[in-house]
């Protein structure tokens, strides 16, 4: 089992790593380097959301930070990629702690107003601070230093990245922390009664989320060399987690297969590509309301069917021969 | 700086009308619903299509806006309650009510476009009236009618009293015989209808505009939390309290900052007096 799990994944990687020789062309190219940086988020996110419950739609301000920080560090005064991008890392992540600190004390709706309140701030801010951000006109993000400039190279820079923080939520997922990150999902209440820290817990992985939002930010502003206040709209948010909930709460791989399909699905199909915020919106919904266990239950429950269940037959047969010594001992032998 | 206290006190009206919605809704299901906004963006959309393009009377579009509003609100009961509230899981009325103002701000947008179209005049009046202009008092006036008939409704009537009976205990009220779901259908009517009516009444104040739903949920939730969550005197506080608020800050550091100050005032309320100015203390689940 283990076996032919390490070789699934080694068939994935070996596909992935040689994605820029068989795509099409550059656009598609661009696809897979866009999937890359939405999945450095959504992987963060599903720590927090997936994982452990609050509904953040508010990420999309901390994307911005990270774009916004890369593009002025790199940009404006002429930093390397590398620590600029690990800056934007960090930047993303202060400002996780800012906005977690308080805001992960409040109950569910008040959590989800405020983080759509900061997703609105960080609009706003960008479009105020003229001289640090370009205002609503925007600003030039730059691409990355060799090896890294190349298309394929982004791309594989991209992949790196991405593989390393899915390998980092993966050890948070499975192992303690995880367990009691799934206690607080499904009851605060025990989860505390049992000893989980839960608002030092939930303000740790909001703050590891917010790193790799800042860490995306800087990956996607770059990808799109381009950036104003209006490339980050609230719809953005709830796209990431739509992702998640699509993929399923409390996994790895089916947020990372709803990432790539819906990234992919209004770009490919053109007709889509104007109807993608409504798209979103009927997907969630009907995911919401049929499957909230996300679409990976759906093919558990056809392959069910299609097996047909395994009814497990355990008889229950009195031990004779033991009854009968135990009276003759008179208690148990 | 006239001015800026009446403009601030007539989106503080409409903030306000959103905090009522709210509560009509929570009072019966315990649900904060994201579509509060999409109400009154629907009533104000809707009463420009009907005035500006199917030229109807201001009467009759105000009846077709709170009409409309009516709808909206069963559909988000039939849709994005009834079947979640079944399930008793905590999150998915959130996310089921966030979908659905998704689904409604897009379809708006494609049907009506993303540009904020004027909304027509509701009373002669000539431009110059200043202070008095019927976009600032309109709101305003709406929003106490509203509050004083919601409030009568809930001390004089039985379907009001059965509203107030489900709001302490919805177990109970079903044990006594109240059929609650119906008359939780009826409180999603009865607050689409009001969320209609204030976003009918500030159309000249916010324009007929698709993404209006989406601010006004926040800032109708702001003065929600500010005023204390189930008090109808407390929306009224916590709107006004608001839009003067933010009416000030953007004459004094300018309009970017609008969200920022908003979201400061909630944060201070909450960190002073987290159940708000008028609200009831909540005990904690143990």
């Amino acid at each position: 089992m283990k076996n032919r799990r390490l070789l699934a994944l080694g068939a994935v990687m070996l596909v992935l790593v040689t994605l820029p020789f068989w795509v099409r062309n550059n656009y598609q190219l661009h696809l897979g380097a866009l999937i890359g940086a939405y999945w450095v988020l959504i992987a963060g996110l599903n720590l927090v959301a997936g994982y452990t419950g609050p509904i953040s739609v508010g990420h999309v301000g901390l994307l911005s930070i990270g774009a916004y920080a890369f593009a002025i560090l790199a940009g404006t005064h002429g930093i390397h990629a590398a620590p600029a991008i690990a800056l934007a890392g960090a930047i993303g992540g202060l400002c996780g702690l800012v906005l977690g600190l308080p805001s992960l004390r409040l109950p569910g709706f008040y959590f989800a107003m405020s983080t759509l309140a900061c997703s609105l701030i960080v609009g706003e801010l960008a479009l105020a601070k003229q001289g640090l951000t370009g205002g609503g006109v925007g600003i030039a993000v730059p691409g990355f230093p060799a090896p890294f400039h190349t298309p394929r190279g982004t791309y594989w820079l991209i992949l790196i990245i991405g593989s390393a923080v899915t390998w980092l939520t993966w050890n948070v997922a499975r192992r303690m922390w995880g367990r009691a990150l799934i206690a607080v999902r499904d009851s605060v209440v025990t989860a505390q009664a049992v000893g989980v820290p839960v608002l030092r817990l939930k303000l740790t992985v909001f703050v590891f989320s917010g790193i790799t939002a800042g860490v995306a930010g800087a990956l996607f502003g770059s990808l799109q060399s381009y950036i104003t206040p209006d490339t980050f709209v609230f719809e953005m948010g709830l796209f990431f987690f739509v992702c998640i909930i699509i993929g399923g709460r409390g996994g790895i791989v089916g947020p990372l297969i709803g990432t790539a399909v819906l990234t992919a699905l209004p770009e490919l199909a053109a007709p889509l590509a104007k109807l993608g915020n409504l798209l979103y919106g009927v997907l969630l919904l009907v995911v919401v309301l049929l499957l909230p266990e996300g679409i990976g239950r759906l093919f558990e429950v056809i392959v069910e069917r299609l097996r047909g269940r395994r009814v497990e037959s355990r008889p229950v047969a009195p031990d004779l021969a033991r009854l009968a010594a135990a009276i003759k001992l008179g208690r148990a032998p | 700086m006239l001015t800026v206290l009446v403009s601030g006190l007539a989106s503080g009206a409409l903030f306000a009308a959103a905090a009522l919605v709210y509560n009509v809704m929570f009072s019966t299901s315990k649900v904060l619903g994201v579509t509060t906004g999409q109400n009154a963006m629907l009533g104000g959309v809707f009463g420009a299509w009907f005035i500006g393009n199917l030229h109807l009377p201001v009467a009759l579009a105000l009846l077709g806006s709170m009409a409309v509003g009516a709808t909206f609100g069963f559909l988000t009961d039939l849709i994005a309650i009834r079947r979640v509230l079944n399930r008793s899981d905590e999150h998915l009325w959130l996310l089921s009510t966030l979908a659905l103002a998704t689904v409604t701000q897009q379809a708006v947008a494609l049907w009506w476009g993303t540009e904020p179209l004027p909304f027509p005049r509701l009373i002669r009046q000539d431009f110059s009236a200043g202070l008095a202009d019927q976009k600032y008092w309109l709101p305003i006036i709406t929003t106490l009618l509203l509050t004083g008939s919601i409030e009568l409704f809930y001390r004089r009537t039985l379907y009001g009293k059965l509203f107030v009976a489900m709001s302490e205990d919805a177990f109970a009220a079903r044990a006594r015989g109240i059929p609650t779901d119906r008359i939780r259908a009826l409180s999603y009517v009865l607050s689409g209808v009001m969320g209609g009516l204030a976003g009918f009444s500030a159309g000249q104040l916010t324009f007929a505009y698709f993404a209006l739903g989406i601010t006004l949920s926040l800032n109708g939730f702001i003065a929600l939390a500010v005023g204390g969550l189930g008090s109808n005197a407390g929306a009224l506080v916590g709107g006004a309290a608001l839009g003067i608020l933010s009416a000030v800050a953007t004459y004094f550091i300018g309009g970017e900052y609008q969200n920022t100050v908003a979201v400061g005032l909630l944060m201070v309320v909450l960190l002073v007096k987290p159940a708000g100015l008028f609200g009831a203390q909540t005990a904690r689940p143990v």
